[in-house]
């Protein structure tokens, strides 16, 4: 009987019930997809870790290294079990040319290394370790994934011609977000090469104890061994190897989070809309005497079959899916080994999906209770009177026509009923203003200065160079006699020991000079003003625990140095541990210098970026735009995309939602559409009305939503964001778009569905509803 | 003169085999002023019969002409528009809006015809109230007043736009006794102010208030009687009259 219940209700609301279970595929693909890939993710990430022996501490460092010191260290420090120093030739861009286009262009530091011997080995695309012969390069799997180089292409390096052999998986440098990125050649090959390029070491380790790393980075810092350069732990490889996939794996959970949020609306809606149809049925059921739980198993059986059949199709999906999205995965990190693991994740992921999915059923069956049988019988009713829009008499009313009257008093007196459409409102139009919002601000100008790079026209780099100050200084005579020049300043960045409350200390990289010139946001406080100042990023804030008026003290060539922290800034630069002050220091211990240039002419940029890059072709010469694009175009990029992808599933929920809605509405409401027929109102006074009741909630849709995406909005933007060491950060909101162009377009969307939804008011015969 | 005239009127329901002739072919005039009723047993075609005179239902073939105007040469609007100003509807069940007050479904079709009126209409309703013995509830929702109280508002509702026929299918085929005649005293005060009225009944009771019942059986009208002008004092005789009739025609 159970079955016949079920057959007989889904083919009378076919479109209904297909559109629920085509929601909750959706959402069970997307919620096993997500399982499925993060087992496969971790998996593969170990297995590449263990395989290419990734070091636990790695310390970068350009400049002379005592060999003898750093191995006595080692020997002594009890916590190390291995030990290396490998040599990186960092070589300028443009001198590496693979298929007759240099990497000149590249914001990556690229550089050629021999395989390592112990550990932190660089595997081929099947896990072994590759041994490359002479005139052979292995490339960065990134750059063949970029379509940079293909497999057989000549590289040119330094005038020596290479051949791609195949490409590496780099266990610390695979990812777009390490900055580095290493080419392997045979030792003979290196040392044709090395004196086209700048040596940089990495200095190497192995602990006994993994737990044992924040003793060890202490002991390694306070031995003040070599570390002119960024330090990198076992824990951030992992991470930064985990990013860009992680991060899409928590898009998908949210876009699966989304699409089960509407299938729940839309069987909210459609089980109410059915439980008012059959209100009398019900009450009769109650009146002679059936359980009411008899009576919500028949109404749950059907919410079940769907949401299983839904979810099966959804697991299928899943599993004839995953490879494209496993493919990313499979390239970078090689497979997890983790398969049966990952179907077994999947399968519990869609347990929990059906479960919510019948709890909330069930949990809206229990209006059931609420249904006095006497009211269902006499009124067809659920019992009571509309509320809630008492204030709203028609005989009152002077203001509205008489059919905008009625669709939007319908509204207010069944609230509970628009609460779906207008939940999915709210949604699309967050989902489509959060992304367009961010990627107005991450796009705007004035970004720069929230990430710790102030707001010039040009940026010189000077690093790996043997005589930074020297070099800065004929930079400056140049710019000096340059009168397109409007202003510039050099800011350069030395390592210091600062000491903690505790005594130990921390080494901290401090960029000195006048921090005025081209300002930072400060989340706190302000720029260093004079000599006995620091401002300290949020990351190292944090670290040091220190806030703005706060002592901190420096440890400078032996002598300690007492400044006040002046100020908190937000900084994705250097892993956004960085420190700005005024104080001058001895000019030997400079790691960089950077200068901010502005010009009199910005548009004049990319012709004097080019005009430097001749002259000084040992510095990295960037507009900020081209910086910025380079560093973060692929960010922003990828938010641009998300936000027309936003747009484009907005749009699909609006229309599909409204159509669902309307059908429902129209067909709850035939008997009401009859009557006002029948005393003289016409089709399209009855359609008037409906398109009433859409603007009344879609303007009320757009302003919650707009007024949440500018809060709740903005907020979670700023929590992605300050994983990146942004803190204060506002939306930067284009009024054109967010408030004239999204609303148009959500009302012509939503208007156009509500017409074609409720077309078939205009079918409903009078006789049908109201002839006894 | 003729306020409808329905010629040859033929309307089918169902499909294949299934399908039956609910109107077969059948003529009627109802003159101006005229108090009728149709009376049937269920399934005769009795309501299809009011529904194709009003307007509100399609025929098959045939043509109904209502004042002069032929109801098959007009769109949905223009139909609309008839039954919002020339004609009024009590059906069974009062037909009201949940989501409205007595008094704001009372006059509904008449703001909508004419919404700068507003004061007029709204003392037209409340005059309509009175005399149908509601005035003390217009404020209140239509799930707080008794059936018979409904059904008052509903013939309010109708009267709204003075109408020149009042068409009622059953209006008291769910009222108890009591109330049913104190609504018949409603139609017969509306009749006696000069509006046609066209009521369908399976009720002698209510048919005997009328002057001329047709008496509809398979999709025809199989016969007809005239009933003097209505005088509370004959009534039993007016009842023993029609009941004869429907015995001697065998419904």
């Amino acid at each position: 009987m159970l079955y016949r219940i079920i057959q007989s209700d889904v083919m009378r609301s076919k479109f209904i019930t297909l559109t629920t279970t085509i929601f909750v595929a959706v959402a069970a693909m997307l919620v096993s997809l997500a399982a499925i890939l993060a087992v496969h993710l971790s998996g593969a990430i170990d297995t590449l870790m263990i395989q290419a022996k990734t070091p636990h501490f790695m310390q970068m460092h350009s400049g002379a290294l005592d060999a003898k010191r750093m191995t006595a260290f080692a020997e002594q420090n009890s916590q190390v079990d291995e030990f290396q120093v490998l040599e990186f030739l960092n070589m300028e861009g443009a001198r590496i040319v693979i298929d007759g286009q240099s990497l000149a262009g590249s914001v990556q530091d690229n550089g050629f290394v021999t395989q390592s011997s112990q550990f932190d080995y660089l595997l081929d695309l099947e896990g072994r370790i590759i041994q490359a012969a002479d005139g052979e390069v292995y490339v960065p799997i990134a750059y063949m994934k970029d379509g940079t180089a293909a497999l057989g292409d000549p590289v040119e390096v330094s005038g020596k011609l290479f051949t791609v052999a195949g490409f590496l998986r780099d266990s610390q440098m695979n990812a777009m977000l390490a900055s580095s990125k290493r080419f392997l050649i045979s030792a003979n090959d290196y040392a044709a090469i090395q004196s086209d390029g700048s040596v940089e070491y990495l200095i190497e380790f192995r602990l006994k104890d993994l737990s044992e790393l924040g003793a060890f980075e202490a002991a390694y810092a306070s031995a003040g061994l070599e570390a002119n350069g960024p330090m990198i732990t076992y824990p951030l490889f992992r991470m930064l190897n985990a990013m860009s996939d992680g991060l899409m794996i928590g898009v998908i959970l949210l876009v699966s989070a989304l699409v089960t949020a509407i299938a729940l609306m839309c069987i909210r809606f459609t089980l109410l809309a059915k439980m008012e149809e059959d209100v009398r049925e019900i009450g009769v059921m109650k009146a002679i005497g059936l359980r009411l739980s008899d009576i919500k198993n028949m109404y749950l059986a059907k919410y079940a079959a769907m949401t299983i059949a839904g979810s099966l199709l959804g697991y299928l999906l899943s599993l004839m899916l995953q490879g494209v999205l496993l493919e990313n995965i499979r390239l970078y990190m090689g497979d997890g080994g983790n398969a049966m693991w990952a179907v077994l994740v999947g399968i519990i992921g869609i347990v929990c999906l059906m479960l919510t999915i019948i709890a909330f059923v069930n949990g809206v069956l229990r209006r059931f209770r609420g249904i006095s049988p006497a009211a269902a019988l006499r009124f067809g009713a659920a019992g009571g009177a509309s509320s809630g829009a008492k204030a709203f008499r028609l005989s009152r009313n002077r203001l509205l026509g008489t059919n905008a009257f009625l669709g939007i008093q319908d509204v207010f007196s069944r609230k509970r009923l628009y609460a779906t459409m207008l939940c999915v409102l709210i949604l699309a139009a967050f989902i489509i203003l959060v992304p367009q919002n961010l990627h107005h601000t991450i796009s705007s100008e004035g970004f720069a200065t929230y990430m710790g790079i102030g707001n010039s026209d040009l940026r010189i780099d000077i690093q790996q160079n043997e005589d930074i100050a020297g070099r800065a200084a004929q930079i400056i005579n140049t710019l000096d006699e340059d009168s397109s020049i409007a202003k510039y300043v050099v800011l350069t960045t030395q390592s210091f020991q600062a000491r903690r409350d505790d005594g130990s200390t921390e080494v901290l990289k401090i960029e000195l000079g006048d921090h005025s010139v081209f300002p930072v946001q400060y989340a706190e406080g302000r720029a260093p003003a004079s000599t006995d100042e620091i401002a300290l990023s949020v990351i190292n804030g944090n670290e040091l625990g220190k806030r703005v008026g706060d002592g901190l003290t420096l440890l400078i060539h032996g002598q300690e140095r007492q400044l006040m922290v002046s100020g908190i800034y937000s900084d994705v630069t250097n892993g956004g541990k960085t420190a700005k002050a005024m104080f001058t220091a001895p000019s030997t211990d400079i790691m960089w210098s950077v200068i901010g240039v502005e010009l009199r002419d910005p548009s004049l940029a990319s012709a004097k970026v080019a005009e430097l890059k001749q002259r000084f072709n040992d510095v990295k010469v960037s507009g900020l735009a081209e910086y910025m694009n380079q560093t973060f175009g692929r960010t922003v990029s990828s938010i641009g995309t998300a936000a027309r992808i936003a747009i484009g599933v907005a749009i699909v929920i609006m229309v599909h939602v409204t159509l669902l809605f309307m059908r429902m509405l129209i067909l709850k409401d035939r008997y009401a559409i009859a009557v006002l027929k029948a005393i003289g109102f016409t089709n399209s006074d009855v359609a008037r009305q409906y398109v009433w009741r859409s603007v009344c909630v879609l303007v009320l849709g757009l302003v919650v939503g707009t007024l949440l995406a500018n809060t709740v909005g903005e907020g979670l933007a700023g929590a992605v964001l300050s994983t990146l060491g942004v803190s204060t950060f506002t939306f930067e909101i284009d009024p054109l778009s967010a408030y004239l162009l999204c609303p148009l377009m959500m009302g012509g969307t939503v208007l156009a569905a509500t017409l074609i939804g409720t077309s078939g008011a205009g079918k409903i015969q009078i006789s049908d509803h109201i002839k006894e | 003169m003729d306020m409808i005239t329905g010629h040859d009127m033929v309307k089918a329901f169902g499909v294949g085999e299934e399908r039956r002739r609910v109107l077969d072919g059948v003529s009627v005039e109802i003159g101006e002023g005229e108090f009728v009723a149709v009376m049937g047993p269920s399934g005769s075609g009795k309501s299809t019969l009011l529904f194709a005179l009003s307007g509100m239902d399609h025929l098959d073939s045939g043509t109904v002409s209502f004042a002069g105007r032929d109801l098959s040469a007009l769109d949905s609007e223009e139909l609309a528009s008839l039954r919002r100003t020339q004609m009024g509807f009590v059906f069974q069940q009062a037909t009201l809006l949940k989501n409205l007050n007595l008094l704001d479904n009372i006059i509904l079709p008449a703001v909508r015809e004419n919404r700068k009126n507003a004061q007029g209409i709204i003392a037209r309703a409340k005059m309509l109230m009175s005399k149908t013995g509601i005035a003390e509830l217009e404020k209140r929702d239509i799930t707080q007043v008794s059936g018979g109280q409904l059904q008052r508002a509903g013939i309010c509702r109708a009267l709204m736009g003075s109408p020149k026929v009042i068409f009622g299918d059953e209006p008291t085929g769910a009222l108890n006794s009591r109330s049913a005649e104190e609504i018949m005293d409603i139609f017969t005060d509306i009749h006696t102010e000069g509006t046609t009225v066209m009521l369908v009944t399976y009720d002698a009771q209510v048919a005997a208030r009328t002057q001329r019942i047709l008496f509809m059986r398979d999709g025809s009208i199989v016969s007809e009687m005239r009933l003097s002008k209505y005088e509370g004092h004959s009534m039993d005789n007016r009842i023993g009259a029609v009941t004869a009739k429907m015995r001697e025609i065998g419904i």
